[in-house]
């Protein structure tokens, strides 16, 4: 290791004012992460999980559009979710969830 | 003119022509009268009498008979070789110029007796058409004339004229000069003595090129033998280049061109000359490639690649040498190279670039020989015996029965490409093309490894933690990097995921400024909201109890999420997050750039500076899982760089593991950051060196999370190629499999039978009920 980080200096700003902490935070860089809020990371129908884009907008995406993050969930009244794209797909043939057959009605879209 | 049929016989006329016909043969001149009668006398014979042609033609023959009986008297007088070559070729010369001009007076013999023949037999006029338009190659005459020469002279003298002109050869081999016009003149003769049409070089090709190969083949027979007894194989193969081109060159001038016969005899000497002495040859080439010997190494490669199977053994040499000399050279080294990833990846680099100049010089970048060197390199670069990874074998997975120990050179390779795309001394030392060169580097060495997917890991790994610490020497590197990676064959959804890792950031970034413009007290803090599919798939999150100060920032951003964003969760990440605090002592202020864990730490004494605080307590505090306290405790009171530590411990211990309960810690007031042997009363440190992302759970699970990947991407693998053929051999379905693969890593025969059997078991496939090693496909 070398002392390029130490970098040492000796500048008289506020010297004969004590702070009332031992410890004060200047800066915090915090990280978190965000996930769709789902039961199940798995879209049924394309078999993708649903943080990553469905396999048709892989496929589309390739190499100019990755990280695009238009490739959102949806979720039915039964809680079930997918990605938008596939279940709007789905729909068209059958107006029921995948997963437990239910009359398919759109609860919320992810954003 | 009737009558006159029958008047006319051979006997009549043969007196008359006979002088002119022996005066013709002997090259004596003959007059225009005498020439004109000949033709006169041939046309009466085959007009009026019915058997003249064939008495013309018998008479013809005793006469050329006679002739070459004087001719071989006259030859056969000559006892020394070169007279009696002199003397063949001049009389030869001589019949053969009359070979051209005898049988013009006989043409129209010619056309009876083939008239009478083919009519006999019934032939067609076109043929006979193309009889009369007949040219001196097919003349009958001349065809009999070389024949009677073949069958007498030729066959009783041959041996002679063979065994002559070959001495002379012998005796130029021997470096003695003599006219070599006489053994192109014998060449010559033989060639042109064939009279059969089909194959004209019959007569040469079993004579003189047979005499000829013999006797090349039995002169370096012997002579071979000898100088390598006298002279070693090194001079030995000196000489024998010289006498391949030698040879080569003699066999231009005195063997018929375009007879295939050069190439024959190349191909004789370089079978008596290399092929018989090929062991005895091969036997140097270890030695020589050992030595580096590229000059000789390079005439080596020439000879031997002129016989067959000549070049495998030495190939074979290079790949033994470049595995053996590489792991001598690594493990010479290892003590530097294990801990140094430059130093480990210099030396790589160097000896690539060693056994390709060697590979260069030696061979001339020959395509086997660049194979071998690949073979080798590999060997080389996958070696576990400087360092071993071992892959943990874990009941935890399905379907794993644990790994073979591995090379480490994937994550050093890895760490090395951290160092020059963070800012680092050496970053910082290398100029942009200077970075670049040594990247491409990287990924000439990455070519090499077969398991990629470690290196994938840790690269990722890397760039994860060079994007969350802000701490990339150059973004653009960073991303002409990923497509570097892509350029050189690296799994499609693997860059992609690292591309949208450089999306995501600039996401979060636009987030950050949002947050920053909405909610106006927050110049303390920064965030980073990131794809968790992108960035922590599998990691798990590290909890911790934060210190007030920042817990409260919390539900704030939560709640600024929240409004942007619906169907989101978040979860921190704050083994990622980390900050600068200000630290104040009786000596002066300092900031100080820590993890958050760092930071939950230090903040324990804000409430009690002076207090000494007991690890118990430090762990109630910061509910930090163990492990993870005491490297961070271990880094505030061990930093190597600081000569004094922010924290004092009792009892002092030597390693992390050696704190108990009861240890305590306590804040150095005396603490200051030193600088040319004083202390300073301001300063700046940066104490999250290593830490950030490595926590030592974490590479338990990076190595446990590498073999579940390769659990699923060979289930993955071997789903699709069932798909694909529905049914397949074990054979066939291991080597697609090996295909699909081989860009992430080496599935272990072991672990693909493992795979199958899960598949099995779980209805993805089954067995053929006829043969247990043919899989069908269950959709
Ligand atoms: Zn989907
Ligand atoms: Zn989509
Ligand atoms: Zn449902």
């Amino acid at each position: 290791m070398s002392g390029e980080d130490c970098d040492a200096f000796d500048r008289g700003d506020n010297d004969g004012q004590k702070p009332d902490k031992m410890f004060t935070l200047k800066k915090w860089n915090a990280v978190a992460m965000w996930s769709w809020d789902v039961e199940c990371d798995t879209c049924a129908i394309c078999r993708v999980q649903v943080m990553d884009a469905c396999l048709r907008c892989q496929g589309e995406s390739k190499k100019d559009s990755y990280g695009k993050q238009d490739c959102v969930v949806v979720w039915g009244e039964c809680n079930h979710s997918f990605h938008f794209c596939c279940m709007s797909l789905w729909v068209k043939q059958n107006n029921r969830c995948p997963l437990c057959q239910q009359e398919w009605s759109i609860q919320r879209m992810g954003k | 003119m009737l009558k006159d049929k029958g008047q006319v016989t051979f006997e009549d006329k043969w007196p008359a022509m006979r002088p002119i016909v022996l005066k013709l043969l002997k090259q004596e001149t003959v007059t225009q009268t005498e020439w004109q009668d000949l033709f006169g006398s041939v046309h009466s014979v085959c007009l009026w009498d019915e058997r003249g042609p064939y008495k013309l033609r018998d008479a013809l023959q005793q006469d050329i008979m006679m002739y070459i009986k004087q001719a071989q008297n006259r030859v056969l007088a000559q006892r020394e070789d070169q007279a009696l070559l002199k003397a063949y070729i001049a009389e030869w010369g001589k019949f053969f110029t009359q070979c051209n001009y005898l049988p013009t007076p006989f043409r129209q013999l010619e056309n009876s007796i083939n008239n009478v023949s083919k009519v006999s037999s019934s032939n067609t006029s076109s043929t006979q058409k193309k009889n009369n338009n007949n040219n001196i190659e097919d003349s009958l005459v001349r065809k009999l004339m070389l024949d009677s020469w073949n069958q007498s002279i030729f066959m009783d003298i041959k041996q002679r004229l063979q065994d002559s002109a070959m001495k002379l050869v012998q005796a130029e081999r021997n470096g003695e000069s003599f006219d070599s016009q006489l053994v192109i003149g014998v060449r010559e003769s033989y060639v042109n003595l064939c009279s059969n049409s089909v194959d004209k070089l019959q007569i040469y090709r079993e004579n003189f090129e047979a005499a000829y190969m013999q006797a090349t083949e039995e002169f370096y027979k012997l002579k071979a033998s000898e100088q390598l007894l006298a002279n070693g194989v090194q001079s030995y193969m000196k000489y024998a280049d010289q006498r391949l081109k030698e040879e080569e060159a003699r066999a231009h001038r005195y063997l018929e061109p375009g007879s295939g016969s050069v190439a024959a005899l190349t191909q004789c000497c370089e079978k008596v000359l290399i092929g018989e002495h090929l062991p005895t040859l091969l036997a140097e080439s270890a030695p020589l490639i050992k030595a580096g010997e590229t000059e000789k190494l390079q005439l080596m490669f020439r000879l031997l690649d002129r016989v067959p199977e000549g070049v495998t053994p030495i190939l074979r040499d290079l790949e033994a040498h470049i595995v053996s000399a590489g792991l001598a050279d690594m493990v010479a080294s290892a003590d530097i190279i294990t801990s140094d990833s430059e130093k480990y990846v210099e030396r790589l680099l160097d000896l690539f670039k060693r056994f390709s100049s060697l590979a260069k010089d030696a061979f001339l970048d020959d395509p086997r020989f660049l194979t071998a060197r690949d073979k080798a390199y590999k060997c080389v670069v996958n070696d576990t015996t400087v360092f071993k990874l071992e892959l943990p074998s874990s009941a935890l997975i399905r379907g794993s029965k644990g790994t073979a120990p591995e090379s480490k050179c994937p994550e050093l390779l890895a760490n090395y490409c951290d160092m020059l795309l963070r800012k680092t001394p050496l970053s910082k030392r290398l100029t942009s093309e200077q970075i670049e060169s040594r990247l491409r580097d990287v990924l000439l060495v990455l070519k090499y490894i077969e398991n990629k997917d470690v290196f994938m890991r840790y690269h990722k790994a890397h760039l994860t933690r060079r994007l969350i610490l802000d701490s990339s020497a150059d973004s653009e590197k960073e991303e002409d990097m990923v497509e570097w990676l892509r350029e050189v064959g690296m799994p499609a959804d693997y860059v992609n995921k690292l591309a949208r890792m450089f999306q995501d950031i600039k996401v979060s970034e636009d987030l950050n400024t949002q947050f920053r413009t909405d909610t106006t007290r927050h110049d303390a803090i920064n965030i980073k909201i990131l794809n968790a599919g992108a960035w922590a798939r599998g990691s798990e999150r590290v909890t911790v109890s934060l210190p007030l100060e920042l817990e409260d920032y919390i539900p704030e951003v939560e709640e600024f999420y929240k409004k942007k964003h619906s169907g989101r969760k978040l979860q921190w990440y704050h083994h990622m997050s980390n900050g600068t605090i200000t630290f104040a002592n009786s000596v002066g202020r300092f900031d100080l750039d820590v993890t958050t864990f760092q930071m939950a730490v230090l903040f324990a004494w804000n409430q009690r500076p002076m207090e000494k605080i007991s690890y118990e307590n430090l762990r109630l505090a910061t509910e930090l899982p163990d492990p993870e306290l005491r490297r961070t405790l271990w880094s505030l009171v061990a930093f190597p760089k600081l000569k004094r530590q922010l924290l004092c411990h009792e009892p002092v211990v030597q390693n992390p593991k050696d704190f108990t309960e009861n240890t305590t810690f306590w804040v150095n007031q005396e603490f200051a950051l030193v600088k040319n042997g004083k202390p300073q009363r301001r300063g700046k440190i940066n104490l999250i060196g290593r830490l950030q992302l490595s926590t030592e759970r974490s590479q338990i699970e990076d190595n446990h999370s590498i073999v579940q990947l390769r659990i699923l991407r060979t289930q993955e693998a071997i789903i699709k190629i069932l798909k694909m053929r529905k049914r397949i051999t074990n054979t066939a379905l291991q080597s697609e499999l090996v295909e699909i693969l081989k860009n992430m890593f080496l599935p272990s025969k072991k672990m693909i039978k493992e795979q199958l059997e899960w598949l099995i078991e779980h209805k993805y496939m089954r067995r053929d009920d006829e043969d247990i090693n043919t899989f069908i496909y269950m959709a």
